[in-house]
């Protein structure tokens, strides 16, 4: 049995999908997190659960609520959970009558009855049950209470559809919706009924959906003569706004016998956002805490673990390898790859492990407890400016941890031009894959002001940004329209289990990719660096590998590092940006990061070390990142361009700061 | 007009017939149209945007789209 799971955005739907299936799932608080079909399955197997994302109506405006639309088009499913916000009933309720239209079998969850009630809204959930002709389960999702029962409802009840029409459009509706029918008879399995009111709303999906299968000149004759007819008697400006004022009336009379309210209460959420979205606090704030984040992850927690694990990678570990190997009798061979190769290569990246971790659980954080949406208001006078809305800083933050869920996380965004523009610009968010980078060099070169360093790098990262932003929106994208209408949902606490679950799942990608990538790129790299011309041990500067690097080295010079290390390095950064690490390590013999950091100062001038990192900030999107925008653009030109202008940015931009460093006498 | 709104300030939209009709939609589907009760919650600085409460949900709209709906003061 397949269930899909529907609703409004912050409803809780995600919260709920991780109650019902016990699954890993991505929990977050800003309109839209679920940008992608997700399938898990219930915790009694009693059948799958379909996770979709949050829409207001099946009529899309933004193409991930089109994935919806489709969805309920083309894809077959058994039975509809639609999950409603118990404090916000007659905005929910609009999605529910389209959904009981569609005659598949309904079960709602009528979640967040503990915010209603804190706001002196109480629910008759029998009655409403009753006028609805659908079960109806009181849930709160956040804590799992109910979701028991909702189970229970889906695995027994058989839920037959309603198969009575709870909105009356008015005789002329209701004559077309008849007219239609008759001209789609036969040809479609859905509801003729929900796909005709869906068109006459102006469905741009369902109408090209019903143009397939009748004469589109009849269907369209029918729309123009009703929208006429309705305009004319009833004075309304168009027929979607006919048709929901008929679903309003039928909700407000149905919330008159099912709601009663009770003295109102300030919520605390508009206390806090007195503060955060203040006038002028608002900026600051944030910045603040982007600050402390840092601060954090790199200088009061992160680095001390990531210290002590790389103490005990190149310490303990390696000893004990080393006595293991000897115990075996293992070759000299097998010896350097296991000790040269794997323990320097993938170790080299585990050790960033906790710094990485950190950085996520604050990501999370940001999303789980509602502050994101925040952001997106109070940045949107500065990204209007560049030709982008607030909601664009959203796939960009995400894309602090991981450019690919930051590229999808664009398809919130309405508009198709600020959509592009927000998936070529967000790679250059330094992930937190280039985060191991920046922390190696920042340790040998600058380790008395490590976080503002890194911090720079950021910066750097959204201001390039934001100035692209501004130069493509005012010559290769040009256009005017721009949408910018957010919902800011009330700041919930967030809980730790949710929070570690969206940490674990985001951090896990990272530890999974040290175990396959890269561990499979530093068996590659070493056995390069192996293996020459002249045959296997070779000496270094002798091997396949230095050959490779030093056709490149003299184009890099100018920037600084021209050295058939650095260029080997990172050639392999384009399959995963923590990759230069481990290719460094193997590379200057390196036996753990600290052993490798003093190695760097034979090799780095300070100036050149800066010069190296915004090169890596800049370079080049990864591969799991370009293969993304090919994914999410659909174009090979926009790929391409989204490669070759990060290349060209970053070779300007380091070109300037080293030289420009060096006439200004930095060394 | 809502430009004569200030924080605080609560009024009720007449018409919003000449807002963008994308954001038209947008704000239909979060249950704001005409005859809604709106309250103005903040007002960005350098025109940016302004923060409105309605039917207790909070909502963020460009200023340049909120002047072009007609409110009345309440």
């Amino acid at each position: 049995m397949e269930i899909a799971l529907i609703g409004n955005p912050n409803t809780g739907k995600t919260s709920l999908f991780n109650n019902l299936t016990g699954s890993y799932e991505y929990v977050g608080n800003w309109s839209g997190v679920t940008v992608e079909k997700k399938v898990g399955v219930f915790k009694n197997n009693i059948g799958k659960l379909i996770d979709l994302p949050g829409v207001y109506t099946l009529n899309p405006l933004s193409k991930d609520e089109g994935v919806v639309t489709s969805f309920f088009l083309h894809d077959s499913f058994d039975r509809l959970l639609n999950i409603l916000d118990a404090s916000q009933l007659e905005r929910n309720l609009h999605l529910t009558l389209q959904l009981l239209e569609f005659d598949k079998p309904v079960l709602i969850g009528l979640n967040m009855i503990d915010v209603a009630n804190k706001r002196g809204i109480q629910i008759d959930a029998a009655k409403l049950s009753e006028i609805l002709g659908v079960p109806v389960a009181p849930v709160v999702a956040r804590s799992g209470k109910g979701c028991d029962k909702l189970v229970d409802i889906i695995g027994t009840k058989s839920m037959q559809p309603a198969r009575k029409n709870l909105v009356y459009y008015g005789e002329e509706v209701e004559e077309a919706i008849l007219a239609l029918s008759n001209e789609i008879k036969g040809e479609t399995g859905h509801s003729r009924r929900f796909l005709a009111i869906q068109y006459f709303e102006g469905n741009e999906y369902v109408k090209k959906y019903l143009h397939q299968m009748a004469s589109s000149e009849k269907l369209t004759a029918i729309l123009t003569n009703l929208e006429v007819s309705v305009q004319q008697r009833y004075n309304v400006k168009t027929l979607a706004n006919f048709i929901y004022l008929k679903r309003k009336e039928t909700i407000d009379k149905m919330l008159a016998e099912v709601v009663s309210k009770n003295g109102e209460v300030v919520p605390l959420t508009e206390k806090i956002d007195r503060i955060v979205t203040n006038k002028y606090l608002g900026v600051p704030i944030f910045l603040l805490f982007m600050y402390l984040m840092f601060e954090l992850t790199f200088d009061w927690l992160g680095t001390r673990v990531s210290d002590a694990l790389d103490a005990f990678f190149s310490g303990p570990l390696t000893s004990w390898l080393e006595a293991a190997l000897t115990v075996v009798h293992a070759s000299a061979f097998i010896h350097a790859l296991i000790i040269n190769g794997l323990v320097a290569g993938v170790g080299g990246v585990l050790v960033f492990v906790p710094q990485i971790f950190i950085l996520f659980f604050f990501i999370s954080l940001l999303e789980d407890s509602g502050y994101m949406a925040r952001v997106a208001l109070v940045m949107d006078r500065i990204m209007e400016s560049v030709g982008l809305n607030g909601k664009a800083f959203i796939p960009m933050i995400i894309g602090f941890g991981c450019n690919v869920p930051g590229i999808m996380a664009a398809r919130t965004i309405e508009t198709p031009r600020e959509r592009l523009l927000t998936i070529l610009l967000t790679p250059l968010m330094s992930c937190s894959a280039r985060l191991p980078v920046y922390a190696l060099f920042v340790g040998a070169f600058f380790a008395t002001h490590k976080a503002i360093i890194v911090l720079s790098m950021y910066v750097l990262g959204v201001v390039v940004a934001l100035i692209l932003a501004k130069v493509f929106s005012s010559t290769l994208l040009k256009s005017e329209t721009s949408l910018f209408v957010i919902e800011l949902p009330p700041y919930r606490l967030p809980q730790f289990q949710s929070l570690w679950r969206s940490t674990w799942d985001k951090g896990k990608g990272f530890v999974r990719k040290a175990g396959t990538f890269i561990f499979g790129g530093s068996v590659f790299i070493w056995l390069l660096s192996y293996a020459g011309p002249a045959g296997l041990n070779v000496n270094m500067n002798h091997s396949f590998l230095a050959g490779v690097g030093s056709i490149l080295a003299p184009l890099l010079a100018p920037l600084g590092f021209g050295t058939w290390q650095a260029a080997a390095s990172l050639i392999t950064g384009f399959l995963a940006k923590e990759s230069i690490i481990s290719s460094m390590n193997i590379i200057y013999f390196a036996k753990n990061d600290a052993g490798l950091q003093g190695l760097l100062s034979h090799y780095y001038t300070p100036l050149a070390a800066y010069s190296f990192m915004v090169f890596i900030l800049l370079y080049i999107p990864c591969l799991a990142t370009t293969a993304t925008i090919y994914k999410e653009t659909g174009s090979k030109k926009w790929t391409v361009f989204a490669v070759v202008y990060a290349l060209a940015i970053a070779y300007c931009l380091s070109f300037v700061i080293y030289q420009g460093g060096k006439l200004f006498g930095f060394v | 007009m809502f430009c004569s709104l200030k924080a605080g300030d609560k009024g009720k939209i007449i018409d919003i017939s000449h807002v963008n009709h994308l954001v038209q939609r947008r704000l239909l589907d979060l249950g704001i149209t005409e005859g809604s009760e709106v309250c103005v919650k903040c007002i960005m600085p350098f025109g940016g945007p302004v923060m409105i409460e309605s039917c207790g949900q909070c909502i963020a709209l460009r200023r340049k789209e909120a002047v072009q709906i007609e409110v009345e003061k309440l």
